[in-house]
């Protein structure tokens, strides 16, 4: 039995991708470390949670650029333009990272909540924001309001 | 040469008048029993009539048909168990049949299709009918698969989307697809009623999702899912974009590209096999028709199954095709069976692209090979240029988006993809017989698409590569076809040369007007519907643009900066923003500014000072965008334009709770005031008070989307706003804007806008007038501010209302009359608004901001 030439043409093809596919398979092994790159290149690394700069440019003075008499209306005068660099960090507790113990300290916080806490967040994989944990059963508006000034949500 | 093009198409003319009659029945609700009467009596006329007057009777047969089309889409009545006319307070216990597979956003979020088919009410089951569509919430325990019957406790509401000008339609959007209700629902709560047991397609696609998961890594997985099913759902955001920008997005997508190689691959394999003709071409259809059932029934997978079975009939039956006649008994055959689809993205692109190859590709190959290009890249570019002219003006109405590198970019990509997925379908075949020869198939596959990735992100990562652009006027589109139509007859005829030179000139310049426009001379303040969370532009006439907050968003989530705020801002147009300030970092109003950081030229980024905290998305983009940052803090100013900006808060003092440290600012722009009060809370607001800097206002920003604890009391009796707008999202968790709120505004005497009902709202003025529009509501009401009035009572610097009617809207009338009785009475009443007016007398020196 003869091929014809198209026949052969595609045969021919067939086992040069299967050859290829022997050779990458190889070297995949061999290398796996430069695979996973060579897959992932075009991936944006998961954005990294960004420690808080210091601001770098100090606030501008107040622009007196305008001369004359501050607006009949304007701000108060007294208060010199305050420096604020990066907010002191006070001890929030993170409700991201804080386990029941240390939620169960806060203000109106029991075991109990401090448990459905954790297991609301174990089930959500974190708290987008502190109103999140309304999600949570027993946390009403003003429990929230209430522990809010002392907690934080990381990522 | 159009005539005798005709001539070869004779479904061409009633396809275009059944869309016509759709398109038409949209826009005019004909009552059908009119519409019934009167295409009977036009086809009856014209089947009399065409013995004598044939061309009478063809322009009545194409009347009649453009009559049937405004019949198809003549909305029939709900029937009386449809589930849309049923109270939905509250939670209902609905049975009914998974239409489509479910969809998972993520681990914990996936969406059903219901076919509802009874509502349990207690121990009843009342037979009910309708499509509603479910986000359930948590972690799904149990299977689910399309034609399974599930029992689901859901809270079922009609779908609202975000209503901003020139945005997205979602509720039309889904009504054409006839769901009519969404709901939500949590995983806990669905019962299977019957076993996952999906048909034979849905099983044939998850055997090949799971083969290519198993096959090959993480990313070219659904890459290669993406080519050859259009299952592009797992596909990273970042080759979504990367795919988007080159401008070869159409790949991803199922089309006449795919059936073309299963097509060509099946025919030309049997043939060659020594299989007559006849019979490759049948056992040819019959794979279109499984691939076709297999994918599912996208419109681009639709036209490219008819048009190939259409072609491949003609290899049966001997006959010659046409491709123009095949694309209109397509197009003919999708409205009838889904007259909706004719306002769907994915069937216009699909329709205009195949149109662009069949009718400018020959005329482009001619050209080109006239003027010495090899034939091979004739036909490409051809192909290329053709698709690219006729989607060009529905790229910019849907996506603001315009690919320059698309045309050279497909020349590379069409032809790799075309390899990947002649593997792609050989090894998935292979498969089925030899797991380890599949394997080896695989691992070529993979360096297939690893060179795809590569030229993709190479043409993605040139400097505009994508430009975005306003959607294009009516009067542009139609310009740019009108050109296109006539481009083949330009070699023919100088005076058709000579229209398709005006044309063309005409669409120049129609998209290049909105830029040029003269500015206005008003000041706009918009605040965008983004669901739960804040975004104001604030524009002046004289050029500053100034974005507060930029709404939620994020990886996990719904992305409004994508999705709402950019295509806002392109609209404007607007390429630039001055500033955009962020009032605090929690994501409902963080989130979207990634995409904007990311997306425009953001002058100067101005922030409360507080560390970054819940949009990790949103801080990278900041420093990838290297905007210059500026901390703000309570009695700075700042010139805008020839607005005053003053910094009201956060003020200095012990570190408060991150709301009550919301960035505070004020702007003054000819008298009138606007304070945007971010989160702040009570505490916030009394700290604020203590300060004693300018908080009376015209329009207030409602803090903290209307939560009780916020707008007390004696912070609205010093704002004592005219206007307050409460940007919140409808039914959120948190039950915003409380009533106690919404009371104390009342009492305040605030007239309250809300965007959960009013859409945007939009605040218009030219310091003498001011203008509110309520933009889901249509209602646009006008109010005087009065300056003479004011500028009496400024000494007393206690009283002069500044709004009095103007007449306007519907629900203007009321509230006017009652301003006019408290300036009579002269008690209370609003700010005085021309007291700042000292403002307004420097600022002209200042013409840009510092």
């Amino acid at each position: 039995m003869r091929y014809t030439a198209a026949q052969l043409r595609v045969l021919s093809l067939l086992a040069l991708t299967v050859l290829v596919g022997l050779g990458v398979r190889e070297w995949r092994a061999g290398f796996p470390d430069a695979a996973d790159r060579l897959e992932g290149f075009d991936r944006e690394e998961s954005p990294q949670p960004l420690l808080p700069e210091p601001h770098a440019p100090p606030p501008a003075p107040v622009p007196a650029a305008h001369p004359g008499s501050p607006p009949a209306a304007g701000p108060p005068a007294t208060a010199p333009p305050p420096a604020p660099g990066p907010v002191l960090p006070v001890e929030l507790l993170d409700v991201n990272r804080a386990d029941a113990t240390q939620l169960a300290r806060l203000p109106g916080v029991g075991p109990g909540l401090a448990q459905r806490i954790v297991e609301e967040r174990e089930r959500r994989g974190r708290f987008d924001s502190p109103e999140a944990l309304r999600y949570v059963l027993g946390m009403g508006p003003k429990k929230l309001a209430a522990i809010r000034r002392f907690i934080t949500v990381s990522d | 040469m159009i005539e005798r093009r005709l001539e070869t198409a004779p479904l061409l003319p009633p396809a275009a008048a059944f869309t016509a009659g759709i398109a038409a029945g949209a826009w005019l609700p004909f009552p059908a029993p009119g519409l019934l009467a009167a295409a009977a009596a036009a086809l009856l006329i014209a089947a009399l009539a065409s013995h004598r007057h044939p061309r009478a009777a063809l322009v009545l047969v194409l009347a009649g048909v453009a009559l049937l089309g405004a019949l198809r889409v003549a909305g029939p009545r709900l029937p009386a168990d449809h589930l849309a006319r049923r109270a939905l307070d509250g939670t209902l216990s609905i049975e009914g049949r998974l239409g489509e597979e479910p969809v998972r956003w993520t681990a914990d979020r996936t969406r059903l299709l219901l076919d509802v088919a009874a509502v349990h009410v207690g121990p009843e089951r009342r037979p009910a009918v309708g499509r509603v569509q479910l986000t359930i919430y948590g972690e799904l325990a149990l299977p689910l698969g399309e034609t399974q019957r599930v029992l689901v406790d859901a809270r079922l509401h009609r779908p609202v989307g975000f209503r901003n000008p020139g945005g997205f339609d979602y509720a039309a959007h889904l009504r054409r697809e006839g769901t009519l209700l969404v709901g939500h629902a949590r995983a806990d709560r669905i019962t299977a009623l019957t076993p996952d047991a999906p048909p034979w397609p849905v099983a044939v696609k998850r055997w090949a999702v799971g083969v290519i998961a198993a096959r090959l890594p993480p990313t070219s997985a659904p890459l290669l899912a993406g080519l050859l099913l259009g299952e592009r759902s797992a596909l990273p955001r970042e080759i979504d974009e990367s795919f988007r920008r080159a401008g070869v997005y159409h790949i991803l997508a199922v089309s006449g590209f795919n059936v073309a190689l299963l097509a060509g691959a099946v025919f030309g394999g049997l043939a060659m096999c020594g299989v007559p003709r006849r019979g490759a071409a049948g056992a040819a259809a019959g794979a279109l028709v499984g691939f076709a059932l297999v994918v599912g029934g996208q419109p681009s997978v639709l036209r490219a199954t008819v048009m190939g079975l259409l072609l491949l009939a003609a290899v049966l039956l001997d006959r010659e095709s046409q491709l123009p006649n095949a694309l209109a008994l397509a197009g003919l055959a999708l409205l009838l069976w889904r007259p909706g689809d004719l306002w769907e993205a994915g069937f216009q692109l699909s329709f205009a692209a195949t149109a662009g190859i069949v009718y400018l590709g020959p005329n482009i190959t001619a050209w080109l090979i006239a003027h010495r290009a090899p034939a091979w890249l004739a036909a490409a570019v051809a192909v290329s240029l053709g698709a690219q002219a006729a989607v060009t003006p529905l790229m910019l109405t849907h996506f603001n988006q315009l690919s320059l590198i698309g045309v050279v970019a497909n020349l590379l990509v069409v032809p790799l993809a075309a390899v990947a997925t002649t593997l792609g379908m050989l090894a998935l075949l292979v498969e089925l017989a030899s797991g380890v020869l599949a394997t080896l198939l695989f691992h070529t596959l993979w360096l297939v698409l690893i060179a795809l990735r590569a030229v993709v992100a190479v043409a993605a990562a040139l400097p505009a590569a994508m430009v975005h652009l306003p959607a294009p006027s009516a009067a542009t589109v139609v310009a740019w076809y009108g050109a296109l139509l006539l481009a083949p007859g330009m070699t023919a005829s100088r005076r058709i040369r000579a229209v398709v030179g005006a044309l063309a000139v005409l669409v120049a310049g129609l998209s290049i007007w909105p830029w040029l426009r003269p500015t206005e001379t008003m000041l706009r303040v918009t605040f965008l519907d983004v669901g739960q969370g804040d975004a104001a532009l604030i524009e002046l006439p004289e050029g500053p643009r100034l974005l507060v907050d930029g709404g939620p968003g994020g990886a996990r989530r719904f992305d409004v900066g994508e999705r709402v705020l950019a295509p806002f801002l392109w609209n404007r147009p607007l390429a630039r923003l001055d500033a955009v300030a962020l009032t605090h970092w929690d994501t409902d109003h963080s989130g979207g500014l990634a995409a904007v950081l990311t997306r425009f030229h953001v002058g100067e980024f101005w922030e409360s000072g507080h560390p970054p905290g819940g949009a990790p998305e949103t801080a990278a983009a900041l420093v990838r965008s290297r905007a210059p940052r500026r901390v703000l803090a309570a009695g700075q100013r700042l010139w805008l334009g020839r607005a005053l900006i003053t910094v009201l808060g956060p003020g200095p003092g012990p570190p408060q709770a991150p709301n009550d440290q919301s960035l505070v600012l004020r702007l003054d722009w000819r008298g009138v005031s606007l304070l945007l009060a971010g989160d702040l809370g009570a505490r916030g607001e009394a700290l604020l008070l203590e300060r004693a800097g300018p908080v009376r206002a015209l329009a207030l920003k409602v803090a903290h989307h209307g939560s009780r604890f916020s707008s007390t009391a004696p912070f609205l009796e010093r704002a004592r706003p005219r206007l307050a707008v409460i940007s919140v999202g409808a039914r959120n968790p948190f039950r915003h804007p409380s009533a106690e709120a919404l009371a104390r505004l009342e009492a305040a005497g605030a007239r309250v806008y809300r965007t959960d009902r009013d859409g945007a709202v939009i605040l218009e003025t030219d310091g003498r007038v001011l203008r509110v529009t309520a933009w889901a509501r249509g209602v646009t009401e006008t109010w005087a501010l009065d300056p003479e009035e004011t500028s009496e009572k400024t000494s007393e610097n206690s009283t002069a209302p500044g709004l009095t009617g103007g007449g306007g809207g519907r629900a203007g009338s009321g509230r006017r009359s009652r301003s006019r009785r408290r300036a009579r009475s002269g008690r209370a009443a609003a700010p005085a608004l021309r007291d700042r007016d000292a403002c307004r007398g420097r600022a002209p020196s200042r013409p840009g901001w510092s």
